[in-house]
């Protein structure tokens, strides 16, 4: 038997009830509450984690046992509070930050790319426990970065929105052992010097560089950025980052850099597999002693003082001209708090903490690697010579001298890393894609993404 | 199927309508537990998502009515069309390589198929279908590493030039890509047409084999015509599933290298979880969804017949 | 009989090669569960020193009792009504043949084939909407709604071929709709609605996207979402990430295998029919 419907007529019965379900609603986003901007509450004293007991959520990348490290301390030293923590990786929380911050709201977590963040006024403005701890007498440059104008454009200067637990310092880790087998006593001085380098270990049957490009994270963003600071000033590539007016990433000094980071793929510099490489790969082939250079951060200095001891070192990008001025990625590992988060005080106060206890300040640098936040004459713990983490924070003086650091070109926008460097990095290094074209592209996705937002 | 047909003479329609009537509104309250889940929780997203497809919203503030303006971009932005033809060329790993492959071995399995082997078989290359995509997608990625079993494997086989990251390169991320899911859905297209396979009358077989039909002939003139139903069931359900491809993608490569893998499936969650353009998602979601039903369509309605 | 004997070996050998292929995946990440934490193994090698304590901490790091208990949460929210509601549907639209059955089967039938991702995202802003968002019923509620086109058609199937002359007798003894529908075809539809509980127990146990976009703690999610967030959590220690993944398929290989030929079944007819 036959049971064949006649479409028109249940067509037009759907076709109608579809349009009684979509007329009874507005325009999206019509009738639902905004959120407002938070403005910076003024605080009478210096807020406290209390003594009642206080659950804290957080949420920390994968990877970076410092946040951790430091939660267990702090509950050691404030019984009262507890943490409930969840742990994603880095490209994972990216994807997740303006969901979970809206709608799920963490009291502590680690940020990508704020400015976005902080224009649909999901972050907690900070500039009252600022005052109310001191934070605005700390050296300026720690909180450059994170402090915001009114919708979050442009970056570098307004409100304080995030904090740091430490600040990070990006450059060139290099195996000791494998250096010396290809004759290499001291650090390159210059760009000529490291290019150098990078022929005579390539010669030698040694992988030259191993580096991330896997998946969505394109971890040559690292070298490209080195390279620019290498041929030109830093000034400009913050500018961009920070979304001045007019900003461009397309200048010739840049395209020099990524034309000499094309010339290093077609060398054969990087290992060969480098697109399909996550960054857990290539830490452990590194450690593994599978490569004789790494541009990485020093958030790794005391995990290789720990699987590698005395065999890594560190040095900052060499200048393209011997005695030019060195710059590198530089930027706190950024924490924030929701603009709903329930228990903001308690977190802002482990803040404030993690920069000024000594134990804290400890834990930061043998855990985390990195220098920590906080007031100039804080303290800083005993390191020996001969690690990898005395360098990094050598490192850090010498760019401080120089005024060279940078925030990571991957921070300018929220979808420019995974969805511009990332994809255009991984097509250069499949000879799919020219240095001009690759920042002509870049540029054009982040004007949009800029003007769109 | 013997069932008395209604309405063969006058007094028996009116009766069956009058008997109708009394039970059809009862019958309703029967329905309406289950269409009002269907309602408040697919037809009117359904309905949302076509009427975010024509406003600019960010998901928080206010939106902007823009018209079939996204639905312009789908087209044209190489990024986002690109990602629906990659859906429609996983239709060859994904449809193709299970439905000829699963036809061939079930020709196969069929001349032992009471074999202790087959029964274990059976169970055994049913596997795939049991588990999470999410594992399959772990598996695999690890076995397509370039330090992994494929790899070493090729090597064995004196292959070692051919070996790379297979996930990590542009020209063979997406064919490995489509080869895990091939992976995942041979069980299934291999078990439904040997169980087609199993209602063909053996007579036919026999009175070919007295004319002296090979195997080959056999296979052509007599199983394939017969398993019409059964292959277009596997050519549906193995098409949508290229369309609408995200667990293995999401977790193996994250639509990477470059965009050689973005799928739409994972295009919307990124458009409209992580960019925050929900109209972009909502108007690729809308194509994705016209797109399923096109192909599925034409396909349901060639089975309908079998379907009583 | 040569060339039967022939074709009779080369089936045997088709079906070996396809097995091993079947399985190779699941053998691989057995063996690199094996390694010590933080290594990346090449390809099959046995270890040297087997790590078995490796799935005692993936068990631990994953959480798995309350991720089982999750899961068996959102089955158990997810499966008993949606084997109710899509029985009691299927039932008045196949055998009752209510008035506007057609039209409403239709409408159903066109959601057969929906993809998830099409509505996931204004399905994210209502279960927000209704304060739902990080909890089982941001998964059960939907999947509910998701699943029903599926169960009304397989039970519209099983009830349009009963007879009406079940239910004609039954009324002349004075049976109301509902004790028709409770007593005679609920107890006849017993091997439909098994068939239907198996596939619908298997979809939401591997739900993952509306696991990973409505529900932020791993912990009240499906085990498929649950191992997506393993994965982004431990996924940088291949060896922990392989215990975990093989943890947490056992429980549906368990139960496959103890059912499986009622599953197998039913998958061949749930496509067959879908």
């Amino acid at each position: 038997m036959a049971r064949r419907v006649r479409p028109s007529r249940s067509g037009a019965a759907l076709v109608i009830a579809m349009g009684l379900l979509a007329a009874a609603c507005g325009a999206p986003g019509s009738n639902s509450p905004q959120p407002e901007a938070s403005t910076a509450s003024s605080l009478s004293a210096a807020p406290a984690c209390g003594t009642a007991p206080i659950t804290l959520n957080a949420y920390f990348e994968t990877g970076f046992p410092v946040a951790k490290a430091l939660t267990t301390e702090f509950t050691k030293q404030h019984p009262n509070v507890t943490w409930n923590i969840r742990e994603d990786q880095f490209a994972v929380i990216t994807q997740n930050a303006p969901r979970v911050l809206a709608d799920n709201p963490p009291d502590l977590m680690r940020l990508p790319q704020v400015s976005e963040l902080v224009k649909d006024n999901l972050l907690k403005n900070m500039d009252g426990y600022a005052k109310a701890f001191g934070w605005d007498k700390w050296p300026a440059s720690q909180l450059e970065q994170l402090r915001m104008g009114p919708g979050g454009r442009p970056r570098g200067e307004g409100s304080l929105y995030a904090m740091g637990i430490n600040f990070s310092m990006t450059g060139v880790f290099y195996n000791k052992k494998l250096a010396e087998k290809i004759g290499l006593s001291s650090p390159p001085a210059t760009l000529a010097g490291l290019d150098d380098a990078l022929a005579k270990a390539k010669d030698a049957g040694i992988t030259p560089i191993v580096q991330f490009n896997g998946g969505a994270t394109g971890g040559l963003a690292f070298p490209l950025q080195n390279l620019m600071a290498s041929y030109g000033p830093a000034g400009p590539i913050n500018d961009w980052i920070f979304q001045k007016p007019g900003a461009t990433i397309d200048t010739p000094s840049n395209l020099q850099a990524a034309q000499h980071l094309e010339r290093w793929i077609k060398a054969g510099y990087f290992q060969k597999d480098v697109n399909a490489v996550d960054y857990a790969t290539m830490m452990s082939r590194f450690i593994d002693g599978q490569g004789l250079f790494m541009f990485d951060g020093d958030w790794e200095s005391g995990n290789l003082d720990k699987q590698m001891p005395g065999e890594a070192g560190f040095f900052l990008m060499p200048p393209a001209q011997a005695g030019g001025k060195r710059a590198a990625m530089s930027a706190p590992l950024t924490f924030g708090v929701s603009a709903r988060a329930k228990n903001a005080d308690c977190a802002a106060f482990f803040l404030d903490w993690v920069a000024t206890d000594r134990q804290a300040r400890e834990i930061g640098v043998d855990i985390g690697g990195s220098h920590p936040m906080g007031p100039a004459d804080g303290h800083m713990p005993e390191i020996a010579a001969d690690k990898v983490t005395a360098s990094t924070l050598a490192a850090g003086a010498d760019i401080a001298k120089d005024n060279g650091s940078m925030d990571f070109i991957a921070n300018a926008t929220g979808a420019i890393y995974a969805k511009s460097w990332t994809p255009q990095l991984q097509k250069m290094v499949a000879g799919q894609q020219t240095p001009q074209e690759l920042l002509k592209q870049v540029q054009a996705d982040y004007t949009r993404q800029v003007e769109g937002n | 199927m013997a069932r008395p047909i209604p309405g063969r003479s006058p007094r028996g329609r009116a009766a069956e309508a009058a008997a109708r009537s009394t039970r059809g509104w009862a019958g309703w309250l029967f329905v309406l537990p289950a269409l009002a889940f269907y309602v408040v929780f697919v037809l009117r997203p359904i309905a949302l998502t076509a009427q975010y497809s024509l406003y600019e919203w960010d998901g928080i503030g206010p939106s902007t009515w823009v018209g079939l303006a996204n639905y312009g971009r789908v087209f044209t932005d190489p990024e986002l069309f690109d990602s629906l033809v990659n859906a429609v060329k996983l239709i060859v790993f994904f449809s193709a390589i299970p439905v000829v492959l699963g036809l061939a071995i079930a020709a196969t399995i069929r001349r032992i198929a009471a074999s202790r082997l087959a029964l274990v078989a059976r169970t055994v290359i049913f596997l795939p279908q049991v588990i999470p995509l999410v594992a399959a997608g772990i598996a695999w990625s690890w076995l397509l590493s370039s330090t992994g079993v494929v790899n070493q494997f090729l090597t064995l086989l004196g292959l070692g030039r051919v070996t790379r990251a297979w996930l990590g390169d542009f020209a063979t991320a997406l064919p490995a890509v489509g080869m895990i899911g091939a992976w995942v859905l041979l069980g299934l297209c291999t078990l439904l047409l040997l169980a087609g396979m199993s209602k063909i009358d053996v007579a036919l077989y026999e009175a070919a084999r007295l004319d002296g039909a090979g195997a080959w002939r056999e296979f052509v003139s007599i199983t394939v015509p017969s398993l019409r139903q059964e292959i277009a069931v596997c050519v549906t359900v193995t098409v949508i599933a290229a369309l609408a491809s995200f667990d293995i993608i999401y977790i193996s490569t994250q639509g990477g290298p470059g965009n050689a893998t973005m799928v739409p499936g994972l295009q919307i969650y990124y458009l409209a979880f992580s960019e925050r353009q929900i109209g972009m998602a909502s108007a690729l979601a809308m194509v994705l969804m016209l797109l399923v039903i096109a192909c599925a369509l034409p396909i349901q309605w060639f089975t309908k017949d079998g379907n009583r | 009989m040569i060339t039967a004997r022939r074709e009779a070996w080369i089936g045997r050998l088709l079906l070996v090669a396809m097995m091993a292929v079947t399985i190779l995946p699941f053998l691989s990440l057995f063996v690199t569960a094996l390694h010590p934490s933080g290594t990346y193994p090449p390809g099959l090698a046995w270890p040297g020193d087997p790590q078995w304590g490796n799935f005692l901490r993936a068990f631990e790091a994953a959480n798995m009792g309350a991720l089982l208990q999750s899961s068996v949460l959102i089955v158990l929210g997810v499966v008993p009504i949606s084997i109710v509601l899509g029985t009691m549907a299927g039932f008045a639209i196949g055998h009752l043949r209510v008035i506007g059955g057609r039209v409403v089967f239709l409408v159903f039938v066109l959601g057969l084939t929906l993809p998830f991702e099409g509505i996931i995202t204004p399905l994210y802003y209502q279960i927000r909407d209704m304060g739902l968002l990080n909890t089982r019923l941001a998964i059960i509620l939907p999947l509910i709604g998701l699943f029903m086109p599926f169960s009304v058609f397989w039970m519209r199937a099983h009830f349009v071929n009963m007879p009406q002359e079940l239910s004609e007798s039954a009324r002349i003894d004075g049976a109301n709709v509902w004790q028709l529908f409770r007593r005679i075809h609920v107890p006849l539809a017993m091997p439909a609605i098994s068939s239907l509980g198996i596939l619908l127990f298997l979809w939401t146990w591997n739900q993952f996207l509306l696991a990973i976009v409505l529900v932020d703690d791993a912990t009240k999610r499906t085990m498929s979402g649950a191992l997506g967030a393993f994965q982004g959590q431990w996924g940088t220690d291949i060896p922990l990430l392989c215990a975990g993944s093989l943890l947490i398929l056992t429980p549906t290989l368990a139960i496959f295998l103890i059912f499986q030929r009622r599953f197998v079944a039913a998958l061949l007819q749930g496509s067959l029919k879908g």
